[in-house]
């Protein structure tokens, strides 16, 4: 006698048979997607590992390029003082100087320390005046005089071909050092705001220094001189706005005059 | 049936699917923003080419240099739905393509065909 067979064991085991069908699909797509997750972890970590050298190379890139930057500025700077009258350090108390006058003039720090770099190139031109003018012992004439002024004009021919912003900064430097306030200055004979912010700064640092540095044809003035004329000169050669920070922050421009005496 | 060419993007591969020269071909890299929704005319040509308008051979060349997860996931269904059609007696042939100094791409090609066993699956290096 053949077994009684109950119908519902029929569709238990046709249920088995697709509970496992289902549950192998899904035990294989659950291994795929722990494969995929592998695999793109191990590349994400891969590609991170490459970003990070990536980054790493550029920034050296660009640290080499600023210094390369900073030196050629410096380096020109140093041409042009070798070329004036100017000695020992004062293209470096001029950079100073100008820095701190942009800084109280409210210049982030960014330009401030730029303007740093490009002052010490105000006097670039002087690379091409004539060794018989520029070597003359004493006072010049009214002739060399016109002369030796053309040296803003060339130091504006020189530079302002560049794009680079330093460059473009030290153009403006150059160009506008020996403007006035009033508009008695040269070469273009502007006035007031007229004058770039950086040409009005580094005309008083420069001047500064000079006046207060002996040369072969003459003393250093002393400081109550020094003073006494940007006094009077406030508004007439220099911009009020920058003999005011000048007096209102002296102690900052004496201090770094003594870090960087001429020995 | 038409074919379907779709053209590469910055995100997207070219796809070439031709049904006289029972070809399908793949190339570029697939970072699709959403990877379903781009592959699914693909997907629609496959599954009607294969039923009914196939040519007796048909080669499958992907050549896909750099790919996102959910791209991975389309094409180990592709290769799913080439499995069961392979199941169904069609001759397929399957060339992954990759450049020798790409290991990603190579290590994905050995994914599928481990993944794969029954396929005619080819790693090629450029």
């Amino acid at each position: 006698m053949e077994a009684f067979e109950n119908k519902l064991i029929g569709e238990i085991e046709e249920l088995q048979s697709r509970f496992t069908q289902t549950t192998q699909k899904l035990i294989k797509d659950v291994r795929r997607q722990d494969k995929i997750m592998a695999r793109s972890d191990k590349r994400q970590k891969q590609e991170y590992d490459e970003l990070q050298k990536k980054f790493a190379e550029v920034e050296a890139l660009q640290k080499e390029i600023e210094e390369t930057q900073k030196e050629v500025v410096f380096t020109m700077g140093a041409i042009g003082e070798s070329r004036s009258k100017e000695t020992g350090n004062h293209v470096k108390r001029v950079a100073q100087y100008s820095k701190i006058l942009a800084l109280y003039y409210g210049m982030d720090k960014k330009e401030a320390e730029m303007l740093k770099q490009a002052s010490p190139m105000h006097d670039i031109g002087k690379v091409a005046i004539p060794d018989a003018v520029l070597n003359k012992p004493g006072r010049f004439n009214e002739s060399e005089r016109k002369i030796m002024d053309t040296h803003a004009q060339l130091g504006f021919d020189m530079l302002n071909k560049s794009n680079r912003p330093l460059l473009q900064m030290a153009t403006t430097v150059a160009y506008e050092h020996h403007e006035k306030w009033n508009g008695k200055g040269y070469p273009q004979g502007l006035k007031g705001e007229e004058i770039h912010i950086y040409g009005r700064i580094t005309a008083l640092a420069d001047v500064f220094d000079a006046l207060g540095s002996s040369r072969v044809y003459k003393k250093a003035w002393d400081d109550e001189r020094i003073f006494k004329m940007f006094k009077e000169e406030r508004g007439e050669h220099f911009d009020p706005k920058l003999i005011d920070i000048f007096f209102e922050n002296l102690d900052e421009f004496l201090e770094v005059r003594d870090s960087l005496k001429d020995v | 049936m038409e074919n379907l060419t779709i053209d590469e993007t910055k995100y997207t591969p070219k796809i070439n699917l031709n049904m006289e020269d029972g070809l399908i071909e793949l190339k570029g890299k697939s970072y699709p923003e959403n990877t379903f929704e781009f592959y699914k005319p693909m997907m629609d040509w496959v599954e009607s080419y294969f039923s009914g308008c196939e040519q007796a051979k048909t080669i499958i060349n992907f050549e896909i240099i750099y790919f996102n997860s959910s791209s991975s996931k389309l094409f180990f269904d592709f290769f799913d739905l080439i499995e069961e059609v392979v199941n169904k007696g069609k001759y397929i042939e399957i060339n992954w393509i990759y450049d020798a100094e790409n290991d990603s791409a190579l290590e994905a090609g050995e994914d599928f065909k481990e993944d794969f066993e029954k396929l005619n699956f080819k790693l090629v290096e450029k």
